[in-house]
């Protein structure tokens, strides 16, 4: 089959099943049975195991009738992570609901005192009877109020190294003991929050894996989660055209009456082929069928994006001048660059830092040593802290 | 920018590219190894004459030239695909004055009798030629040349001023002269034997360059007036492809060595590539030069495919590559200490030729004043 193929039947049911004014519900659950869901998984969760390639192409098409549903082995982490690595009786609990969208997710990894260290986490998870009883506070979470489950790494075991003692929990949220607190962004919004999880319960059923096994459980929905960003960061740069766009950096500058300056010219062309090579280096990354280029490839974006973003913002500064003092809705222009600006560090911190980043390229990459591990047999409860 | 959506261009190497690849890839690695380099870095003529046979005989000084006229009609893909290999050996030839500029400036010009009378040569590896157009103190073509042509009779001119920074003149039997007529600029072919070259002192000795004196010198006029400056900035962009990916070429080359160095030297009791300082040294320079390489590919894809905004693109990507190779040769040396701050050591050759990469066409800041004057224009088409 084509992709051609796939693309002509997947528009012809939408043209005769879409409809924007059906109710969620009941639309998710069309989808769900048609397999559009999770295109590449098998029909039993909303599949009908076409190739991935051919998934990307049935979503492509939700997305081009703005059509909600399909995609979800891709964007499901909480499926995507069972899938793989959950028990049948995990899988047909919870599964469909995900993907049918009447259940939704959220992630509790990183800890205040566990961030680019995340096998440092604190969080701990005692076995209680059927349950696990969980207490500490996780940071960086989207969408924490809105959750049902929580995508949990806690602690199960505090005698051996830090690694090797971890669980993985799909975690109930909606439970005595779990509060969320927005917190409050260097740009002023508050999109993430912070969890404090206090006593609060998750059946052993919900335990992915072993016991002491959540690290590679772990790096598993790590894995399907960089895949993600990557497909966020390519619609989000596919939808961008050459356009006479007032918010280019030369619309701005000519605005600003600064497109005369040769000094703000050469800033222009210097960040605007930072965008482009990154570009370039994704559509090579799409093309080639060497996995080792494309790995490579795909493995730079999250630096190369950082350098975009961060220099975007400086180039900015220099053509709006002394409005990057201020703000409020009679300083837009000021207002934007300031919110950039600061937003940039979502980019070079978020998901692993810049520098955590080029370890990994590093070593995976260049295939560079690893830094020595003094206390890689070390119990965790054995850990300096430095506190 | 173009994303070559609307054309289906694709910048995936083919298996016939990966072929030509391997090719001029095995045979550089067999015959111009870092020995070779500087073996030819002492000589005059800068090339090796069998080697120069060899390439012929492969096809590769034919590459670009059009099958009528004994070459192989290959794109800019293919050109590209060679180019970085000989950029990742600091291959010491004339190629990209002979095979690359010199075809593209007579294709352009539409001079049948003398693309008849050169390319085949040129394609057979009899012939080494290469096109004189700047003067001192700006390596872009003049915009009024001072060298003058005054016509003698029919196509015969006599040509006198002076133009430098001419690539591959010290080895060079046959110039093109861009000079000043009093109708307009034209370019003249003029014989070796007929001028005076001074070899210039260059601080990268695999790239010969010369300065050409010109006094009443005969010249045949190639073309036709008038038409010498739009042709040769069609060949210059279109050279400037494969220069792009000769930096590109370089610039992973020396990716390679920093990796490599920083995998096998130890210090501190462990290999230098564990500290992060230098690891991530190693990964910047990944970056640069993978991005170098995915620009190349992308120009020369573009080209191939006619894609409407190809001059943006290039103009970009030749400020890009060179300051990407640049940065990865200058980091290069760094991450090898104390090794690569001796002559002995190729780490600073790979500088030296990525320096003057960096002007042969156009400095970086020509570059992105270029980008920035046609996205100007383009924005304009856009709105009106």
């Amino acid at each position: 089959m084509s992709d051609d193929d796939i693309r002509a039947e997947v528009r012809a049911w939408l043209a005769e099943n879409y409809d924007p004014a059906l109710d969620r519900g009941e639309w998710s659950r069309r989808v769900f049975d048609a397999g559009w869901s999770a295109p590449s998984w098998e029909p039993q969760w909303g599949g009908r195991g076409l190739t991935e390639r051919h998934s990307r192409v049935v979503a492509e098409e939700f997305i081009a009738v703005g059509a909600r549903g399909s995609g979800m082995d891709r964007s499901d982490l909480l499926a995507c992570t069972l899938h793989d690595l959950g028990t049948e009786e995990q899988k047909q609990r919870l599964i469909p609901p995900s993907v049918r969208g009447e259940t939704r997710w959220c992630l509790l990894y990183s800890e205040p005192g566990a961030g680019s260290d995340l096998a440092g986490l604190r969080t701990r998870a005692d076995r209680d009877g059927d349950d696990w009883v969980v207490s500490g506070q996780k940071v960086w979470t989207s969408f924490a109020k809105t959750a049902d489950y929580g995508l949990l790494v806690a602690r199960t075991d505090w005698n051996v190294p830090k690694h090797k003692g971890i669980g993985f929990f799909i975690f109930p949220m909606r439970q005595p003991g779990v509060e969320v607190r927005p917190i409050h962004q260097i740009t002023g919004e508050s999109e993430f929050n912070e969890v404090f999880i206090t006593d609060a319960r998750v059946p052993h059923a919900n335990l992915v894996g072993e016991p002491g096994g959540g690290w590679a459980v772990l790096q598993l929905a790590l894995a399907y989660e960089r895949r993600l960003m990557g497909d966020l960061a390519r619609t989000s740069r596919a939808s961008r055209d050459l356009k006479p766009d007032a918010d280019s950096l030369i619309g701005m500058a000519r605005s600003a009456g600064k497109l005369a300056d040769s000094f703000v010219r050469q800033e222009i062309a210097r960040v605007e082929s930072y965008a482009a090579v990154n570009r370039w280096n994704t559509q090579r990354a799409k093309a080639t069928t060497d996995r080792v280029e494309s790995a490579t490839l795909m493995a730079l974006g999250k630096i190369a994006m950082s350098r975009i973003l961060h220099e975007t913002a400086r180039v900015q500064t220099e053509i709006v001048g002394p409005e990057s003092m201020l703000t409020g809705p009679d300083n837009p222009l000021g207002d934007a660059v300031t919110f950039r600006t600061l937003n940039a560090y979502f980019t070079s911190i978020g998901g692993g830092t810049d520098q955590i980043q080029r370890n990994i390229v590093g070593e995976r990459i260049l295939g560079l040593p690893k830094e020595p591990e003094p206390f890689k047999d070390t119990a965790f409860r054995d850990l300096p802290t430095g506190s | 920018m173009c994303d070559g959506r609307l054309t289906g261009m694709s910048t995936a190497l083919t298996p016939e590219h990966i072929a030509l690849r391997d090719a001029v890839g095995d045979l550089l690695a067999k015959r111009a190894g870092e020995s070779e380099v500087r073996r030819l870095m002492t000589e005059d003529s800068g090339y090796d004459a069998d080697l120069w046979s060899e390439l012929a005989a492969m096809g590769v000084l034919g590459l670009t030239i059009p099958e009528e006229f004994g070459g192989a009609g290959a794109g800019s893909a293919e050109l590209a695909v060679v180019s970085e290999q000989m950029g990742a050996a600091l291959l010491c030839a004339p190629y990209l004055s002979t095979a690359v500029l010199t075809p593209y400036l007579l294709a352009t010009l539409d001079d049948s009798a003398e693309c008849t009378r050169i390319l085949p040569r040129i394609a057979a590896g009899e012939l080494v030629a290469t096109v004189a157009f700047a003067e001192a103190g700006d390596t872009r073509p003049p915009q009024h040349p001072a060298t003058e042509a005054t016509r003698v009779a029919d196509r015969s001119w006599a040509l006198s001023g002076e133009k430098t920074y001419v690539l591959d003149a010290p080895a060079a039997e046959l110039f093109y002269i861009l000079a000043q007529t009093p109708t307009g600029a034209a370019f003249f072919a003029v014989d070796r034997s007929a001028v005076s070259v001074a070899p210039l002192a260059t601080v990268d000795q695999t790239r010969k360059q010369g300065r050409v004196v010109l006094d009443g010198t005969p010249g045949r006029l190639v073309g036709s007036v008038g038409t010498a400056r739009p042709a040769l900035e069609t060949a210059l962009d279109r050279a400037g492809i494969a220069l792009i990916a000769e930096q590109a070429g370089g610039a992973m080359k020396t990716m390679q060595m920093a990796a490599d160095y920083a995998r096998t030297r130890f210090q501190f009791g462990r290999a230098i590539g564990s500290f992060q300082a230098v690891k991530h040294m190693c990964v910047d320079i990944l970056l640069e030069a993978q991005s170098a390489v995915s620009a190349a590919r992308h120009v020369a894809a573009a080209f191939d495919a006619g894609e409407p905004d190809r001059h943006i693109d290039l103009a970009l990507a030749q400020a890009y590559c060179s300051e990407a190779y640049v940065t990865a040769a200058a980091t290069n040396i760094q991450v090898h200490g104390g090794i690569g701050f001796t002559w002995e050591h190729p780490a600073h050759l790979y500088l030296r030729r990525a320096r003057t990469d960096a002007q042969i066409f156009g400095d970086p800041a020509w570059h992105r004043e270029r980008y920035v004057r046609l996205r100007e224009n383009f924005l304009v088409e856009e709105m009106s």
